[in-house]
């Protein structure tokens, strides 16, 4: 009997293309991660939130970015602006003012083919169009720093070179900051040369010098932090708005990427029997096919009665790469799907809120949940339960979170739970709050 | 507060501490590699620049317009220390070590005042006196570090406009991507509401796959066919959206009424079984009326039972015993086969706690599991009425 392997599902199947095994350890590893993310996510890959996590999570051009790199490109606009008036003050000064004019001609044309050409083919920059901005940028700053190289003063003659680095501003916001970096580099490391070489080092000269670094390096490596940070945070409001409709689910849902999977595994099952039907899969059917089916059984047997235990609170945990992370909930009598929509809101706002404190302030190691929450049990002390409704406690405890950090937001959220008292105890902080709840939920 | 604008406003005030602490930094390299100034105002302007990057620090998670007067006065009294410090042959190579810090470091503030008329004020106030102090410092307007120092503030200035207006319009975007997931999240919750609702449709889809997993042994060829045809046909409708209701699927006679008695569907079951080569004897009432999702988890639960019965027991036939009474209807399900030893075969192994004890345990039932080898299994299921 040929070994068959133990997941026959998603290969095997009549029909379906099979996907070839990875040949290089960089293919496994990528699918590998793919596929991991997907699950981490509870999204299926085709929904529109995963794909717009996914292209957020891109290196490169990505949501929002094309409107920053406009702002970026007013930046440097100003600063082109700023040096060619600089520039024709000082020309008297030159003793060949032609070459550094030649390097402020070939920038301004360079800005405006890359402009067009952004207009045209939209806000993304191939690897072959930034090599060539790059290597565009080298015969600016290589005709500049020859035609100043007779003043033997770098600082107080560099023009177009120093708009060199601030090219680099709205390029960052469409290329991987790892190749910006390297071009902020060489740039830097081009204009120590050219210090070194052109200019006297004296303590008269020196402080001018470092300034002109500064100027070259400092504005496009902010850029890089800049926009940096606009992608966390746009993921971090991506994820939150996408978990944010969890709030209107049912008491028990089975999540997207189940019922996704319940629609797959109905798919291969009428495959498959079509397959039998029909006669391509002749019977007795062979040790494949059996094992398909026996396989497809069970999966289709395990979504079918497995499927409705989950709340929206755990659909919106492990759906969400920042709470998943930080946050871990106990829940064993499924009393979040009890709770109303706006108490819903209140919690997950105020789980934002302390996972996003808490992220900030960075006290805890990473990996450990920053928050943990606890749901019930009903009945306790001081958490009647009526014929028709009953107050659940909701336990909120996070070490890592100071509670002067926590701003009003925080508060009101979890005012909109229910009434709550929090206190302090071994430097974690200790929310209890009292959720009076429908015990009959329509939803 | 709207949580974006919170992130926004972070956003800004972390980059407002690196721009300010990195500046600052850069100035004092260039201040020290001027050995120009006098050591005692070059420790005082150390000192202020140093008070300078730990308000930047503070300021980072804390925007409170006292942060902004410090960094601001600290930053302005570094500068005067050195501009006062030196003789006016050295001010302008000071002026130009301490471009980062007065078009960086001081303006660096102007990016958190969102909301803060007063801080915003002192910040231009700022401003204005350091173009002063460096116009004066370099001796004249044209100087280079007088347009550092003016570009400086100009750019920030447009970051700051830009990075706010920025944040609104992705904001939109993203709430615009969250709607259509919410569409989505609702419709595929509907759609796994539909499929799972189909249960007598997918109870003989299972029961079909089951036979095929054994790959057919001991159904005639063509009947399984026929029933492979129309599960299929079934299943294809599912998919297109209709709801697929089935009297009948093939040779298994499915009920979907509100309340359904029990004998009649155990008589389909039991020729189902027969056709399997698994002879069922039924003992006890029939007539037991029941809810139908009780029914459905009821049957589907001895269904699996006889299953493994037929798989592992070795023997062709099973006793299957109905008693009731008035809030419980019980079946005992039991064979005089191999048994097995509960201790060595978990029942998680035979998939029993998926298949019948779960399904079960939903409508509030359960069951029950006994074997020794040699002897026999016996499972009580229990469904309430």
């Amino acid at each position: 009997m040929t070994r068959i392997p133990e997941d026959t599902i998603s290969r095997g199947l009549p029909g379906e293309t099979v996907q070839p095994a990875p040949r290089t350890r960089r293919e496994a590893r990528e699918r590998y991660r793919g596929s991991e993310r997907r699950q981490a996510r509870g999204l299926p890959s085709t929904s529109t939130g995963a794909r717009s996590l996914r292209q957020a999570a891109k290196p490169g051009a990505s949501l929002g970015a094309g409107y920053l790199g406009l702002g970026a490109a007013v930046l440097t606009g100003i600063e082109a602006v700023a040096g060619i008036v600089f520039f024709l003050i000082r020309w008297t000064e030159f003793t060949d003012p032609w070459l550094p004019a030649a390097a402020w001609a070939l920038y301004l044309v360079a800005a405006v083919g890359v402009g067009l050409s952004l207009l045209t083919y939209g806000e993304r920059l191939t690897g072959l169009a930034f090599v060539l901005i790059c290597v565009v940028l080298a015969c600016v700053v290589t005709l500049d720093f020859i035609g100043i190289w007779p003043e033997h003063d770098l600082a107080h003659t560099a023009s177009a070179s120093v708009a060199a680095g601030f090219a680099l501003l709205p390029v960052a916001t469409l290329r991987p900051a790892r190749e910006v970096a390297t071009a902020i580099a060489v740039l830097g490391l081009a204009f120590i040369g050219m210090a070194i070489a052109s200019t006297p080092i004296t303590s008269d000269t020196m402080p001018a010098l470092v300034s002109t670094l500064a100027l070259v390096t400092v504005p496009p490596s902010i850029a890089i932090f800049v926009v940096h940070r606009f992608r966390q945070l746009v993921q971090r409001e991506l994820d939150r708005v996408l978990t944010q409709s969890n709030v209107q689910a049912p008491q028990f849902a089975v999540g997207m990427l189940a019922s996704d999977e319940l629609a797959r595994l109905d798919l291969a099952a009428e495959k498959l029997l079509d397959a039998v039907a029909n006669g391509s899969d002749p019977l007795p059917l062979s040790d494949a096919s059996a094992s398909v089916a026996s396989s497809l059984a069970t999966e289709l047997r395990l979504h079918l009665i497995e499927g409705r235990r989950e709340t929206w609170l755990y659909h919106a945990i492990t759906e969400s790469d920042n709470l998943g992370r930080s946050v871990s909930v106990a829940d064993p009598q499924s009393l979040a799907g009890h709770l109303s929509p706006a108490q819903r809101d209140g919690l997950l706002q105020a789980l934002w809120q302390m996972v996003g404190v808490g992220n900030d302030a960075r006290t805890t190691t990473a990996g450990s949940p920053v928050v943990s929450v606890t749901l019930g049990p009903v009945g306790s002390d001081g958490h009647p339960v009526t014929d028709e409704t009953m107050d659940v406690p909701i336990v909120f405890e996070s070490r890592g979170v100071p509670r002067r950090r926590l701003d009003p937001t925080a508060w009101s959220a979890l005012q909109r739970i229910g009434p709550y008292t929090d206190s302090v105890r071994d430097g974690a902080l200790h929310v209890v709050a009292h959720c009076v709840v429908d015990r009959h939920p329509s939803m | 507060m709207d949580f974006i604008a919170q992130e926004r406003d972070r956003l800004l005030r972390s980059t407002t501490r690196v721009v300010g602490v990195v500046c600052a930094l850069v100035s004092v390299i260039g201040i020290i590699s001027a050995l120009a100034v006098p050591i005692i105002p070059l420790l005082g302007a150390l000192a202020c620049i140093a008070i300078m990057i730990g308000g930047f620090l503070v300021f980072g998670w804390n925007g409170s317009v006292w942060w902004t007067a410090l960094i601001l006065a600290s930053g302005l009294g570094a500068l005067a220390l050195l501009f006062f410090g030196v003789d006016d042959t050295v001010r302008p190579v000071i002026a130009s070590a301490v471009v980062p810090l007065a078009a960086g470091s001081i303006s660096a503030p102007l990016m958190a005042q969102r909301g803060q008329p007063v801080g915003l004020g002192l910040t231009i106030a700022a401003g204005a006196a350091v173009v002063v102090a460096i116009v004066w410092a370099s001796g004249s307007i044209l100087a280079a570090p007088v347009t550092g120092a003016l570009l400086g503030w100009v750019l920030i200035a447009v970051v700051t406009i830009w990075i706010s207006r920025a944040i609104p319009r992705v904001a939109r975007r993203i709430y615009s991507i969250g709607t259509a997931h919410r569409a989505e999240r609702q419709a595929s919750e509907t759609e796994a509401q539909r499929r799972q609702g189909a249960r007598l449709l997918h109870d003989t889809v299972l029961a079909t796959l089951t036979l095929l997993a054994h790959s057919g042994v001991g159904v005639s060829e063509q009947a399984m066919r026929e029933q492979a045809a129309e599960d299929a046909r079934l299943l294809r409708h599912l998919r297109l959206g209709a709801t697929p209701q089935p009297q009948q699927s093939g040779d298994y006679s499915l009920t979907r009424e509100e309340e359904s008695p029990l004998g009649q569907t155990l008589e389909s079951v039991k020729q189902r079984f027969g056709r399997m080569g698994l002879e069922v004897s039924w003992h006890g009432t029939g007539q037991v009326l029941l809810p139908s999702h009780v029914l459905d988890a009821f049957l589907l639960a001895l269904g699996e039972c006889l299953e493994n019965v037929r798989r592992h027991a070795g023997v062709g036939e099973a006793h299957v015993t109905i008693v009731h009474d008035n809030e419980m209807v019980r079946a005992m399900v039991t064979d005089s086969g191999v048994g097995f030893d509960l201790t060595h075969v978990s029942a998680e192994r035979l998939g029993f706690k998926e298949s019948v004890v779960n399904r079960l345990r939903e409508v509030g039932g359960d069951a029950k599991l006994f074997s020794a080898p040699g002897s026999g299994t016996t499972v009580v299921l229990e469904a309430p009425r």
